[in-house]
């Protein structure tokens, strides 16, 4: 982004009428233009929200830091350069320079880097706090050639990184990849030495913008992409296997099909992560199953569910796999090595990220697998993300049994084995609950999203309520399925969020978690502040149910109203917390 | 109005997107109270990066001002 396209984008910014989103930009140089370029990604990635940034005093990192505690603001970026921790560090410093400077220097920045983490930590006890570490090059002041590590190099750098590893513990810390930012920008075009002595902002105006993407990134969570399709031929494995057989198929070094294997190891990780793995592939049942049966396959077949083989458009497989998921398009990403299978596929689910396997360039199997990367990555792996591929498997072994089953979906129901955990405890700290609600549209009751600090805020009121439901039954656990945030008004409790997965549909968990509000609030009504959104069409076919017709904004829901809806249901056993 | 100073208006209204055309090419710093010296680094951020210079003798006075930019872009790109 150019400098004058970020001051564009402020301007836009400056007319929303959105809530406000307010980031503390704590850094010792001068932000500057970062300041600009950060609030224009921020008003980019938070579309509604008026945006404003923050800053602290010039000189004083340890201080701003420290500020970011009592900060009226949504969410903090800590942005440090060596000069930062010493001032002796920075091209504007004066001081002189001698081994034992060096020596001075090293303990002044233990003792500042400590003074940062504690600051950090405290932070992030009300807000989410984004870190960047040194991103600039050591001025060269020990005695050493450059091209040899010094001992002032080296003990700086361990310091960060201890301190990187210390503030790394923090649950609500995020640190930006100095990975990414080497890929991102080679390390002699960040520094601009001359804007560094005008204004004391260190950075060139193209690192800075990088600098200021990465960070708006950081601070809000990813919407992680869920499930991955992936063809067979050529991109699985190398070479067709209706053609060549089973044997004749390669991901070795030998055959110069390593890339395959690369891949393959890739798909296992995003498996064990919890992505869900399907296969749509035009073959023959028979080969696809021989070959995914070699033992020397560097991910397990059962990793693959389910495995759509036929000689139909590739499309027709995908749109079945999204429904045995019951998940959309749009979380979604499909591999195959055909540009004409990719683009059939767009065409019909224009919502799905299509990404070519790159057959015939090994090198840019890498760009592939970083890419992937950043579509399925997220912040820490939760229970839920192990046994969502095993609960989908167990779902569509229990559709098949209702389907073998007489007596209906309630006579089917009763004899599932099914335990509900409801946890009342407000667990503000849980990324499951928040991950839920902001993830969840089909059983949403009005598309409303929480920030963290946001979260937070709403149950500091005495009356609000948080309701965690959980769900196993003989099929196996689907962990954390539902959640309802409220308040409580006297007889009346006003519902303002709730959402539900839809790995949970069709077992009754509403009407239980309805049950269970009036049984433990002891309540008369319970209102909702219900909205239509383009996709929450289930909760709106489950409130028509009880309602008896279309809900609308504030419907209420009787204790009458539901236990005459609910008569048909047969209880599972529950288990009720807090 | 050439190229050069169309160019130059734009990169004002970026930096100082309430004044209309007109009153950008009458700007400087001491008929604005909202041109401080962030506007003046600011500015030759944006004219550097707008016309792929770099300034490296900032004399203030060069700055001060739209026209005083321009005569000195007239003489810095041609």
């Amino acid at each position: 982004m150019k400098l004058v396209e970020a001051l564009g984008i402020l301007e836009a910014v400056k007319r929303r009428n959105g809530a406000p989103l307010t980031c503390f930009l704590a850094t010792g140089f001068n932000p500057l233009h970062l300041s600009a370029f950060l609030a224009a990604e921020l008003g980019l990635l938070f579309a509604d929200h008026k945006i404003e940034i923050q800053r602290g005093l010039y000189g004083d990192l340890v201080g701003n830091v420290s500020r970011l505690e009592k900060a009226d603001a949504q969410v903090g970026v800590v942005l440090m350069e060596w000069a930062d921790l010493d001032a002796r560090l920075g091209i504007r410093s004066s001081a002189a320079c001698s081994p034992a400077v060096c020596a001075d220097i090293i303990a002044t920045v233990r003792t500042r880097a400590l003074r940062v983490q504690k600051a950090i930590e405290e932070a992030t006890t009300r807000m989410p706090v984004v870190v960047c570490f040194p991103t600039l090059p050591l001025p060269p002041i020990s005695f050493f050639p450059g091209w040899q590590a010094g001992s002032l190099e080296i003990e700086l750098n361990a310091i960060v990184h201890t301190m990187r590893s210390q503030v790394s513990q923090c649950a609500q810390v995020r640190i930006v990849s100095l990975q990414r930012i080497d890929l991102t920008c080679a390390l002699e075009k960040r520094f601009d030495i001359e804007s560094e002595l005008l204004a004391g902002f260190p950075y060139r105006l193209e690192y800075a913008s990088a600098l200021a993407n990465l960070l708006a990134q950081l601070t809000r969570k990813p919407t992680p992409k869920k499930g991955l399709i992936t063809d067979l031929d050529d991109t699985l494995w190398r070479g067709l296997v209706g053609e060549v057989g089973t044997e004749g198929i390669s991901w070795d070094l030998d055959h110069r099909s390593q890339m395959h294997a690369f891949y393959q190891r890739m798909l296992g990780a995003l498996a064990a992560e919890g992505v869900l793995l399907g296969i749509a592939s035009k073959n023959e049942r028979t080969f696809v199953d021989s070959a995914l049966a070699r033992k020397d396959l560097a991910l397990s077949s059962t990793a693959f569910f389910p495995i759509e083989v036929s000689w139909g458009p590739k499309s027709g497989a995908v749109s079945r796999i999204l429904k045995t998921w019951n998940i959309g398009p749009d979380s979604v990403v499909f591999v195959d090595d055909s540009p004409l299978e990719l683009a059939e596929v767009k065409a019909s689910h224009p919502e799905i990220e299509c990404l070519q396997f790159p057959t015939n360039n090994s090198a840019a199997i890498y760009d592939l697998a970083l890419r992937l990367r950043d579509l399925f990555g997220k912040s820490a792996l939760l229970e839920e993300d192990s046994i969502r591929a095993q609960s989908i498997r167990q779902s569509h072994v229990g559709a098949n049994d209702y389907e073998r089953t007489s007596g209906g979906r309630a006579h089917f129901l009763e004899h599932v084995e099914a335990q509900l955990n409801l946890n009342f405890t407000k667990m503000l700290l849980d990324p499951r609950a928040l991950e839920l609600v902001n993830k969840t549209n089909q059983f949403n009751l009005n598309g409303k999203r929480y920030t963290e600090v946001s979260w937070r805020n709403y149950f500091r009121n005495p009356e609000s309520f948080l309701l965690v439901t959980s769900y196993t039954d003989k099929y196996g656990p689907l962990g954390k399925i539902a959640v309802i945030a409220g308040r409580q008004n006297g007889k009346k409790l006003n519902v303002d969020t709730w959402v539900m997965s839809c790995r949970a549909f069709s077992r009754r968990i509403e009407y239980m978690c309805l049950e269970q509000l009036f049984k433990k609030f002891d309540i008369d009504e319970i209102e909702l502040d219900y909205m239509k959104t383009d996709r929450n069409s289930p909760l709106r076919e489950f409130l028509s149910d009880v309602l008896g017709g279309d809900p609308w904004p504030g419907c209420t829901i009787s204790r009458q109203l539901l236990e005459s809806r609910s008569n048909a249901l047969r209880e599972p056993q529950e288990m009720t917390n807090g | 109005m050439d190229e050069m100073e169309k160019r130059l208006v734009a990169c004002f209204s970026a930096v100082l997107p309430e004044l209309g055309p007109e009153e950008i090419r009458r700007a400087s710093a001491t008929s604005l109270e909202s041109w401080d010296s962030v506007t003046t680094v600011t500015l030759l951020a944006v004219v550097e990066e707008e016309f792929g210079i770099t300034v490296d003798d900032v004399d203030p006075a060069k700055f001060d001002s739209f026209q005083n930019i321009l005569a000195y872009l007239q003489q810095a790109v041609r």
